[in-house]
């Protein structure tokens, strides 16, 4: 009995309205990168995540098993919040499954705008619900709803969070300058990116959509001036998606986003 | 330089092959394997023939595998599954010392837990019959129809969450197909992407 006594203590989730939760491989904390709201203009918060050594969560994509994290937010009249600007991840590889997501320290920034009509002197009630799975070899969900009271004033000065805004922001992937097209060549997906200043460094490339390319690491070359990336197609590919997005990083740490275009049909050939 | 050009094609081909993974396909026959129960006994693919047998893989300690426990949702699964003729082999394929490895009374006790109604539960602690299915998750699940072919692999559900809420607005795969296969009708998804924990098998 002692297997299901194990099994219910993973069911536990931490649902807290407080700034921060924890359990014992994942804190999370809602935070702030200035300490003050200004009228018509955009406040970027944070999920804060901290997770234990070897302990990680997950990317939009999260690769061969896993969850991303979800944020669904609760903001006074006239707020409204953007998508999270993940950061580039990493990739976990599990014994014969890849994972994509975050170790260590990060943040998952999301900009908040604020209405022009919000009133100086007045507090602004700012609340999250965040879900996550956290996973080493074993996976645990954890739900938390998250608080924070910022006011509106004319002036914001930075909190202590400012730098790991700052990384957060510098892990962000830029616009890539270059044009790419995909192509299905058997079992694989070839991506050609044509351009001037392609990366020469680069160490890995994920795809934001899944179930296009498989989460093996694509074989990168070199080839006419091209850069090309060979991936295995995935074994749950239907379509291709127009334009396939992919998170290109090199071993400096920089990143892009880039968009692959396609000529392959873009409805699935069977019912699905 | 012809030469050059095709040893770096095969080289991209040996890097980008799709792995560990043996692949069976929807369509083809489904391999026989044996495998020991939670009662002992030995259980084969190929007794079943005549048939239609739903594979389930399964990790008491994963919370996606849960999700579907403690909702009811395998388990009525199994139950409307059985009740019309069709065999559901739960199969654990992790290795010990791993989460959700049971033993014997282990899995019995679970089935009980959960008022699970599989045919038989069985034990695959040493990962062959899993890798020849390609089991990446739990659950990831399976059809086999009564000639032995592969009608359905993939996912339990079409929301890949660890939350119950999530359950009124999936689309349940097992059931939806099996449904299918009765009316003699072709199955609407043969395929989908599995979603939950990774198998855990040995080293």
């Amino acid at each position: 009995m002692r297997i299901f006594a194990a099994a219910f203590a993973s069911l536990l989730t931490v649902s807290v309205a407080h700034a921060a939760a924890a359990d014992e491989h994942l804190e999370v904390e809602l935070v702030g990168a200035r300490d003050a709201l200004l009228s018509g203009q955009t406040a970027w918060l944070g999920l804060r995540l901290k997770h234990a050594p070897q302990w990680h969560t997950y990317w939009i994509n999260p690769g061969d098993s896993g969850l991303p994290t979800k944020l669904v937010w609760a903001l006074p009249t006239g707020y409204t919040a953007g998508d999270i600007a993940w950061p580039a991840p990493k990739r976990f590889d599990l014994g014969e499954l890849t994972n994509f997501g975050y170790d260590g320290e990060a943040l998952l920034p999301v900009p908040i705008s604020v209405p022009a009509d919000a009133a100086v002197g007045t507090r602004a009630h700012l609340a999250v619900e965040a879900k996550w799975l956290v996973c080493h070899e074993e996976c645990i969900p954890g739900k938390a709803t998250l608080t924070l009271d910022l006011p509106v004033a004319q002036t914001a000065a930075d909190t202590p969070y400012r730098q790991l805004f700052a990384d957060a922001r510098a892990a962000q992937p830029q616009s890539a300058p270059w044009s790419a097209q995909a192509r299905l060549a058997g079992d694989r997906i070839e991506i050609a990116v044509r351009g001037t200043n392609l990366p020469a460094a680069l160490h890995d490339v994920f795809a934001v959509q899944t179930r296009v390319v498989a989460n093996a690491p694509p074989h990168i070359e070199t080839r006419n001036g091209e850069l090309v990336l060979t991936f295995a197609k995935s074994d749950y590919f239907t379509a291709m998606a127009k334009p396939l997005d992919l998170v290109l990083l090199d071993r400096n740490a920089r990143s892009w986003l880039l968009h692959a275009d396609s000529a392959e049909p873009s409805t699935p050939s069977t019912t699905h | 330089m012809s030469l050059r050009i095709s040893i770096l094609a095969a080289f991209t081909a040996a890097v980008v092959s799709s792995g560990a993974f043996a692949a069976v396909t929807v369509g083809s026959a489904a391999p026989d394997f044996s495998l020991p129960d939670a009662n002992g006994k030995t259980q084969t693919l190929s007794q079943y023939k005549g048939k239609t047998v739903v594979l389930e893989w399964n990790n008491p300690g994963c919370p996606f595998v849960q999700k579907h426990y403690s909702s009811g949702n395998i388990p009525k699964q199994q139950a409307d599954a059985t009740k019309e003729g069709v065999v559901w082999l739960t199969i654990n394929s992790g290795a010990s010392g791993k989460q959700g490895h049971l033993d014997n009374a282990g899995a019995q006790a679970f089935v009980a837990q959960y008022h699970a109604a599989p045919s038989a539960y069985l034990f695959d602690g040493d990962g062959k019959v899993g890798h020849l299915y390609g089991a990446k998750t739990t659950p990831h699940m399976y059809i086999v129809d009564a000639g032995g072919t592969l009608r359905y692999m993939g996912g339990i559900d079409s929301i890949a969450s660890t939350d119950k809420d999530d359950l009124a607005q999936a689309t349940q795969y097992v059931p939806q197909a099996l449904a299918e296969l009765k009316a003699g009708k072709p199955v609407s998804v043969a395929t989908s992407e599995p979603y939950g924990c990774g198998v855990k098998y040995g080293p």
